[in-house]
């Protein structure tokens, strides 16, 4: 007599062993140690290379020299900010000086 | 390691410092009296020492009346402002005084226009026609409002 037929025997039939997790998990894993240890070394590399860089007398007095630059060409921008600033601002003071109507502004809408 | 960290650091004070005394040094002075804006005006126009001497004079001449045509102008604020109360709180309109104070408004800003006119006209007067032209640029935005107002 023919056994019945059971739901479960195709989902059963596409079961398949798991693959051996063991044998590739452990090269990955080093694989990503190594990577990160490359990376660190790469980055305190970095800092090696411009200590070594500083260190030479000419590239510091360079270094030195281009920060100051850069911080008189801040200022200018600022300064310069500034004056268009005040420029507006005494253009206005002094519009409010020869007209008194200016002066007492708010009144624009009394008859 | 530490002699790169200390140029790094010496970089950055010397930057630091420079921006400080430059900024310091050419900050622009913070006035906002006539003599301020005189010198701004001097400044923007590339008034002469004989040019600046006379609208100098010209304005300081002028500072009185334009101060009182100004308070004048305050005053009548304040008027309408009492004004418009009253015919709020009672709901009625006084139009007689209305009249009075229109017309004494209309005279007050007649006599702004034209003192403002008389100075802009005496301190043009003054300049080449290349300043003037960027005097009367400076100061056209008074000339509508003053009208407007008169009208």
């Amino acid at each position: 007599m023919p056994d019945p037929f059971d739901p479960l025997d195709p989902l059963l039939d596409r079961w398949r062993e798991p693959p051996d997790l063991s044998r590739s998990l452990a090269p990955e894993v080093w694989r990503r140690i190594a990577l990160t240890e490359q990376g660190a070394s790469e980055s305190g590399g970095f800092w090696r290379n411009a200590d070594a860089w500083l260190s030479r007398p000419p590239f510091a007095i360079l270094f030195v020299t281009c920060c100051a630059l850069l911080g008189l060409f801040l200022a200018e921008v600022r300064v310069n900010r500034l004056q268009r600033e005040q420029s507006a601002q005494l253009a206005r003071s002094y519009l409010q000086l020869i007209d008194p109507l200016l002066t007492a502004a708010p009144a624009a809408d009394t008859p | 390691m530490k002699r790169g960290l200390l140029v790094l650091l010496l970089g950055l004070a010397v930057g630091v410092a420079a921006h400080t005394v430059y900024f310091r040094l050419h900050l622009p002075p913070n006035s906002d009296s006539i003599d301020a804006q005189l010198v701004w005006m001097k400044r923007e126009l590339q008034l002469s020492d004989g040019q600046f001497a006379r609208i100098r004079e010209l304005h300081e001449a002028s500072s009185p009346r334009l101060r009182a045509l100004a308070s004048q102008v305050a005053q009548m604020q304040a008027e309408f402002a009492a004004f418009e109360n009253t015919r709020r709180a009672t709901d009625r309109v006084d139009f007689i005084e209305f009249a009075r104070f229109v017309e004494a408004r209309r005279s007050i800003s007649r006599q702004c226009l034209d003192s403002t006119r008389q100075l802009v006209r005496a301190a043009a007067n003054e300049m080449t026609p290349v300043q003037r032209e960027r005097y009367l640029g400076i100061v056209s935005p008074a000339e509508p409002t003053t009208s407007d107002v008169t009208n």
